[in-house]
């Protein structure tokens, strides 16, 4: 570990101030200090900082260990995504067609702002700009909700079309139904949908399909469909619906078996996120109240500072979600 | 968690979120003046050398009240002018087929250029202390571990995976 | 859980001005329960945790007498099953984990790096009332239907099982934060509030410790926290990421849970070593024998700790790949551990060795972790652990660490710094006896476990054949032992904090920092900041022992 060999400066400069730091406060503007009434009342906080940059460092560093906390925190969904991805790569490409990239884009654009306003109201602190840093603030609010108000938009339309994680995954539209999906595979739509047609006519007439749920492998299950051969299900192949893992027996053949998990995953994912967002709004509340007091200044805009870190972090973890979740080909 | 500090005017004694009094200036001093005129020059005050107050007494350095770096506004604006161009970059490759793996890397590519845009402007990691920066790798190298160890172990067992479902579609 | 307060209270003397502590400094429930203080903090710390400890010690009781003999002893097999999974949790995470870097090191990091307080106060009481809402919530489970998955919750049986999994998995979690905020406090704390003059070489070992263990607090414990909420969400929305039945992957739960919970064994230890290696020195009188080796093997065990988590997973359907690199790394680690070892050691070679209580419990750690230790290094070796895996070998190999090793130090470190803390000195001859009994009975519990173990014995069972019964109730007596061995040092040091002689400022001849200030330490911990000149472990010649006042003054 490099830690110490790394902080060996930041060792030397915790040693800097003299012993009598503390108690010399006499000098310079540091000098009414002692005499603070809120000091007075709670003695205790005066004193375990030296000086306001010590304390801003501490804070700074304290901020960055929590902000590794959280990369680590979400590690395990990537883990869950990366996993699953490398292993089922058909069930992602055929989730994907059920989200909306423009609204996902769009949000990344709301995030992305959200994070200049954040930076600068950070700058606004430092500089007491004190009209700006409030207009700052309130507009990295403004677009946290517009995320999530987007985010809501998005989630009910999952809700209504059934693509909700595990046991409710129901999905009301076929793939080949959707219109990002016919665009892309004209042909793959058409031969998935007349293979649901054939599909539910045997369904219904068990002589010749009685044994529909035992069917499991697309091939086989092709097989009693007539055509079986692999240039026929080419269409399929190159829209990426049949994968080298088996198709869902339960369902029509163009459903990969483990599309739930997909829903699973994203629905995690960004709930997660989209929870940090809504924490974020908190924060950026409580910091709107301090600066309308006028609280802060060139040696105090700690809050600003480590409140707009995680607000970054959120925006970087959206930065790879948006990706991952909404741009797989 | 914070001890708001009704008495003060304008810019008293504030705790911040770890809840510790900082040392505050009632009225803007003539240092604070000549700092707050230094940094809207946009001037780094050398945060990474020297980030301690000299007690020593001499009535040197302005930058004695400038606690971190201030981003100048052209940059703020260019950092976001080249995220918005990434965005669009990688919603527009999506189009161009380079394969399942490809389009996966071009697209992890992108995003991570602009997680390291964000990192080091928008964070201040480029001006800030390099410990910080060391922290953080180390949280991404600690997810990559984590990722590479737990997804080739699945790699490996995967076909005893794959031999169990097919047992079990044999058996429905 | 007895009043966190209720501790302190019994040691509040009825004097001030001079004498002013931060016991006495303020008076009232309010004055505890706001407290910004990290001793107060420390001390309320200690309480739960000793509360929970004894807790978990029922269970284990409960336990060890349900195994006396084959079949049913005393309880049914599901009751059964639900006191092991408590004993575990209950001691995995509101105990150990916290034990020491919580309880001690809130008391003690500080004053060891003469500064005023942690670097975040508020947020240090905040970690101590998540521990009180994480520990709520595992007895919430408790009182209704007990969790019986095995602390290690593995799916799918916790998202499948009728019990209350959700809560305990939940207070697990939250557990985690506490435990998280406490890590980030101290890392920053050692970082920005060293005292002038002291550099990162001339911190106590227990601070290096902490530090090391505050890393991996930091690294690790997120990915607990993700693993249980996923598996709490999987249980409610049928996920599908664990449960095969829905296309999960229960090894992949097991990865993500060895990911955190192999780094927490060294959360749980490498704070053990700290305290031993405070000890020793001071009770042999002798300058620390290899001090920069114990320091960056500190940190070297926290930075392998990451890499071996695949060693829990030998049997569990990991590739041969993924195992051999797990048991390679794993072999590894004993480097830095046997190094450590050999220093203290060599530490007490031509050393004047004083066998007072934390010595006792120092020797005694040593021992027990060696064995401890070195059963590990077999359960390593893959062709080993696929006979031994899941047996009393295991069983008996992580009790003789946890138990055996951060037990015994934190104890250990109990009575160190006991008169520090409290102010007061506890009976010598009765902390002597309880040392004793505890280390008897310590072996005497876990080390027919080995021989149970090797013959084939599984863990977790409720039955087993008649053969072993002889060997389970050997065992059956130690835990006795030992719980009449906890139980008279729970009594010494409570009649100690009631009516124990008042401690001297440095009844060992400490030359750490924390033994320059009086004891109890005043509120703000130092008249004024000590300043560093010398390592931690230089100058015990530069003490002398005065009669008079029962501890070592400087030499004049």
């Amino acid at each position: 570990m490099s830690e110490p060999s790394t902080e060996t400066q930041a060792a030397k400069t915790a040693s800097a101030p003299p012993p009598a730091a503390h108690e010399g406060h006499g000098h310079e503007d540091h000098g009414h200090e002692a005499h603070d009434p809120i000091h007075a009342a709670n003695p205790h906080l005066a004193h375990h900082f030296d000086t306001p940059q010590q304390q801003f460092d501490a804070g700074k560093l304290g901020i960055w260990l929590f902000l590794l906390t959280e990369v680590l925190f979400f590690a395990g969904l990537f883990c869950a995504y990366t996993v699953y991805r490398s292993m089922n790569p058909e069930v992602f490409v055929y989730a994907h067609y059920f989200l909306d990239t423009k609204l996902g884009a769009l949000n990344t654009c709301v995030l992305l702002i959200s994070s200049l306003t954040a930076a600068w109201a950070v700058r606004n602190a430092q500089l007491r700009e004190q009209k700006m840093l409030m207009i700052n603030i309130v507009v990295t609010i403004a677009c946290a909700c517009t995320f999530m108000c987007v985010k809501y938009v998005e989630y009910s339309h999952k809700y209504h079309d059934g693509l909700l994680p595990g046991h409710n995954f129901q999905p009301k539209e076929q793939i080949w139904e959707l219109k990002s999906f016919r665009d892309k595979h004209p042909e793959a739509a058409e031969y998935a949908e007349k293979l649901a047609k054939l599909d539910e006519k045997k369904a219904e007439a068990p002589a010749g399909g009685a044994a529909k749920p035992s069917e499991g492998k697309a091939e086989e299950k092709a097989e009693k469909i007539e055509r079986p051969t692999e240039e026929e299900l080419e269409p399929l192949l190159n829209a990426g619906l049949v994968g080298p893992r088996s198709l869902d027996p339960s369902a029509h053949i163009s459903r990969p078996r483990m599309a739930h998990v997909f829903f699973g995953i994203y629905f995690f994912m960004t709930g997660l996120h989209g929870f940090h967002v809504l924490i974020g709004i908190g924060i950026w509340i409580w910091m709107l109240v301090k600066a309308a007091k006028g609280q802060f200044g060139p040696t105090y805009f700690g809050p600003i500072d480590f409140t707009a870190l995680y607000w970054h972090l959120v925006d970087l973890i959206w930065i790879y979600l948006f990706p991952l979740l909404y741009l797989i080909h | 968690m914070s001890d708001e500090n009704p008495e003060s005017k304008d810019n008293g004694p504030a705790s911040d979120p770890e809840g510790s009094v900082k040392t505050t200036e009632t009225t803007p001093t003539k240092a604070e003046a000549e700092a707050l005129h230094m940094l809207a020059k946009g001037k780094p005050d050398e945060p990474t050398k020297n980030h301690r107050h000299d007690h020593g007494g001499a009535p040197h350095a302005h930058d004695d009240h400038g606690l971190a770096h201030t981003m100048p506004i052209p940059l703020l604006f260019g950092v976001l002018g080249a995220l918005l161009v990434l965005t669009i970059a990688t919603v527009s490759v999506t189009s161009i087929d380079l394969g399942h793996t490809g389009n996966l890397v071009v697209a992890m590519v992108i995003a991570t250029i602009k997680a390291a845009l964000v990192c080091t402007f928008f964070m201040h990691l480029f001006w800030d202390k390099k410990f910080h920066t060391v922290l953080f790798l180390t949280s991404v190298l600690f997810l990559i571990l984590f990722l590479s160890m737990a997804t080739a172990d699945r790699g490996e067992y995967q076909h005893l995976v794959d031999e169990y479902r097919a047992q079990q579609l044999q058996v429905k | 859980m007895a009043s966190p307060t209720t501790t302190a209270d019994a040691a509040i003397p009825e004097k001030k001005g001079a004498d002013d502590n931060y016991l006495t400094h303020d008076k009232g429930f309010a004055s505890w329960a706001f407290t910004l203080d990290h001793k107060r903090i420390g001390v309320m710390y200690l309480a739960s945790v000793l509360s929970a400890f004894a807790l978990g010690g029922v269970f284990a009781l409960l336990v060890r007498t349900e195994l006396w003999s084959p079949g049913r002893t005393i309880m049914e097999h599901d009751t059964y099953n639900q006191m092991f999974t408590l004993h575990g949790a209950i001691m995995v995470f509101l105990v150990i984990i916290p034990g020491i870097p919580a309880a001690l090191g809130n008391i003690i990091l500080p004053l060891h790096l003469g500064a005023k307080d942690v670097a975040f106060p508020k947020l240090n009481l905040a970690s101590y009332y998540l521990w009180i809402i994480g520990c709520l919530c595992m007895l919430g489970s408790l009182v209704t239907n007990a969790v019986d998955t095995g602390w290690t919750f593995y799916a799918p049986y916790s998202t499948t099982t009728q019990t209350n999994v959700i809560p305990a998995a939940m207070g697990a979690f939250i557990l985690g934060f506490s435990s998280i905020f406490t890590g980030l406090n101290f890392i920053v704390t050692i970082h920005k509030l060293r005292p002038p003059g002291m550099t990162f070489f001339r911190m106590p070992l227990f601070v290096w410790a902490l530090y090391s263990t505050a890393l991996i607090q930091v690294l690790a414990t997120p990915v607990i926290g993700i693993t249980l909420l996923m598996m709490i969400v999987e249980r409610v929305f049928g996920l599908g990421i664990f449960d095969p039945s829905l296309g999960g992957d229960p090894v992949l739960f097991q990865h993500f849970f060895w990911f955190y919970s192999h780094p927490a064994v060294y959360i749980m230890i490498v704070p053990a070593f700290g305290v031993v290696s405070e000890i020793i020195p001071v009770f042999s009188r002798k300058r620390l024998f290899g001090y920069q080796f114990i320091a960056i093997s500190s940190l070297a065990i926290a930075f392998l700790g990451f890499l071996v988590w695949g060693h829990h997973m030998f049997t569990s359907g990991q590739s041969v790949l993924a195992g051999t690199i797990f048991s390679a790394i794993t072999f590894l680690i004993a480097i830095p551990t046997a190094i450590k070892i050999f220093n203290w050691v060599s530490t007490m070679y031509k050393g004047r060795i004083h066998l007072d209580t934390p010595m006792l419990y120092a020797l005694a750690f040593l021992w027990v972790f060696t064995i401890g230790g070195l059963t590990g290094v077999f359960l390593a070796v893959m062709g080993v652990d696929i006979h031994l895996h899941d047996t009393y070998f295991v069983v008996a190999h992580f009790h003789y660490v946890m138990m055996g090793g951060a037990i015994t130090a934190f104890l250990g470190g109990l009575h160190y710094w006991f008169p520090k803390a409290f102010g007061k000195m506890y009976d010598e001859k009765t902390g002597r006896i309880g040392a004793l009994i505890v280390f008897v009975g310590l072996n005497l519990t876990f080390f027919p476990q080995f021989i149970l173990g090797s013959r084939g014995m599984p863990r977790r069972y409720y039955n087993y054949l008649p053969e072993f019964q002889g060997l389970h109730q050997l065992s059956t007596i130690g835990a006795f032992t030992l719980g009449i061995g906890f139980l008279l040092t729970a009594i010494s040091l409570g009649r100690a904090l009631k009516n124990g002689k008042p401690a001297p400022k440095n009844p060992w001849g400490g030359v750490t920092l924390e033994w320059t200030t009086t004891s109890p330490p005043p509120y703000y911990n130092f008249h004024t900041p000590p300043p560093v000149t010398a390592g931690p472990y230089d100058g015990y010649e530069n003490l002398v022992y005065d009669e008079k006042i029962g501890g070592y003054v400087a030499k004049t």
